[in-house]
């Protein structure tokens, strides 16, 4: 009786345990900012049928966006989730939308627009998804993420930038204004950097300007009494 | 009477120097500029003059290139200008760019004629503000040409650094790019050719000239010193030809109002800048 009886939950333990290794391979799998394309287009038109108009709600410069306006974006991120008091961080999610109300209506840059500025999306014309992935968009920090740093470099970065390594991966895309107190919290290298060439170019300016303008004036008036004396 | 007598103020070399310089700065102010301003239809319109964003960034590239190269030419140059059996003289003396306490003394004094209450400094061949000109470049153009090449090339560079220092790169880039823009199109054109002592134009920096009458005006210290070693009639010259003149006043012109157009739409513009 007790050799069947641990023999039984030998087998329940072994199948419990294929059943999470199952859990963990196959349905954290799916979370698809795994996905490897290199441009949104692709990715449409390999995993859906798209009318297209996907295109006009990514964030891109210059585009106009036919059904969503975004003249109230809200400065607060996710201030209008109710989700929002339950779900404090977000940065290891499977699924970093998740509870927010009408999130399907929504294009990234109404909740994010600082991040739709980057340099990545105003100058290589970048959507947000082709680093982020599709829905689900995965926290970047979740394990799975192919936005986490253990394999930034080989699965986002090395899209375009062919032979990314980590190091490289460590260039912050969505970096803080760089004159901001956040930014001296959170990237002092780039906020000291910013500050020190204000002082420069002000001090510069600041005292050739006038100076300039005063020579120019001084020159005039003794122009002035030259042409008199004649 | 009108003086006519001129001397020689730069040589063929040091103006060929300057020219090449000018050229650069101002093909990488429009391409720098049409790229800073991509987001703005102004940026747009600058970058199609150069065949579209990509084709501009690859001319600033090329012409950043040449920039260095330039640079360290003029630094080759300099080695072999320098006198090096009388290093002092040749490093230290009146006709020497680095900046000494006659300087200051030039500098407090003009401060004090401007306000009205002293006379005007009696300059030796080199301004203050001329060495500043001069030395401006030298901290300028290598924080251009080394994060320019960072930023070109960042996957060599996060070889030896990490990627973080892109955004630190492309921050000190901009920044100092719009500093030398600023200072060149304001400082230097307005003290070079738009004050009452220089308008029209500054000629000396084309011709290699100066009307002497000019010059013991404005530097008097130098034509003092020239005088006393009899060395006036040395560097005489001969006045340009007219169709020289000509040619100069139509680049010079042209890259006044090039630097002008590309200052005050990035003033007006100047929403778009982005440091990073």
């Amino acid at each position: 009786m007790n050799e069947n009886y641990f023999r039984w939950r030998q087998r329940c333990l072994i199948v419990l345990f294929i059943l999470m290794l199952a859990e963990l391979i196959v349905v954290t799998s799916t979370v698809f900012s795994q996905e490897e394309v290199a441009s949104a287009i692709r990715r449409y038109k390999g995993y859906e049928s798209s009318t297209g108009y996907y295109e006009e709600f990514e964030v891109k410069p210059n585009r106009i966006r036919p059904f969503v306006g975004v003249s109230e974006v809200k400065k607060s991120v996710f201030s209008y989730s109710p989700a929002a008091s339950e779900v404090r961080v977000r940065t290891r999610l499977s699924d970093s939308h998740y509870g927010i109300r009408f999130y399907e209506n929504l294009s990234c840059q109404y909740c994010h627009p600082a991040e739709a500025m980057d340099i990545h999306t105003t100058r290589a014309n970048l959507s947000c998804r082709q680093c982020h992935g599709a829905e689900p968009i995965a926290s970047i920090e979740h394990y799975y993420s192919s936005l986490n740093p253990i394999r930034k470099h080989a699965y986002v970065c090395s899209k375009c930038h062919e032979g990314a390594s980590a190091s490289f991966a460590s260039y912050i895309v969505h970096e803080p204004a760089p004159g901001s107190p956040e930014a001296r919290k959170t990237f002092s290298e780039l906020y000291y950097a910013y500050w020190f060439m204000m002082f420069l170019l002000t001090v510069t300016l600041a005292f050739f300007i006038p100076h300039s303008f005063l020579v120019g004036l001084r020159e005039l008036i003794k122009q002035i009494g030259k042409w008199r004396n004649q | 009477m009108i003086e006519t007598t001129v001397i020689k103020r730069f040589s063929l070399s040091e103006r060929l120097f300057h020219f090449l310089l000018m050229l650069s700065f101002l093909i990488q102010s429009a391409t720098g500029f049409g790229r800073l301003f991509i987001n703005s239809k102004w940026g747009e319109k600058v970058c199609y003059v150069f065949g579209g964003y990509e084709n501009a960034s690859l001319i600033h590239h090329f012409v950043g290139g040449i920039m260095i190269a330039g640079f360290l030419l003029h630094i080759i140059f300099l080695l072999f200008k320098i006198n090096w059996l009388d290093l002092r003289q040749s490093l230290f003396g009146p006709d020497s760019l680095i900046p000494n306490f006659q300087d200051i003394r030039h500098l407090s004094r003009q401060i004090r004629w401007l306000f009205g209450v002293g006379d005007h400094p009696r300059f030796d061949r080199w301004t203050y503000w001329e060495k500043f000109d001069y030395w401006g470049v030298f901290w300028g153009l290598p924080l251009l040409a080394i994060t320019g090449i960072m930023l070109i090339y960042p996957l060599w560079t996060c070889r030896f650094a990490p990627g973080w220092i892109l955004n630190v790169a492309a921050l000190l880039h901009r920044a100092e790019a719009i500093l030398a823009v600023s200072y060149i199109f304001i400082v230097h054109f307005f003290i070079g050719h738009l004050r009452p002592a220089s308008f029209p134009m500054n000629e000396a920096m084309f011709s290699g000239n100066v009307v002497l009458g000019q010059a013991t005006e404005e530097k008097p210290a130098w034509i003092e010193r020239l005088k006393m070693k009899g060395a006036i009639e040395k560097i005489k010259a001969q006045p340009p030809s007219q169709w020289f003149r000509v040619i100069y006043y139509v680049f010079g012109y042209s890259s006044i109002l090039l630097g002008v157009y590309l200052l005050i739409n990035g003033i007006i513009y100047s929403r778009y800048i982005r440091l990073h």
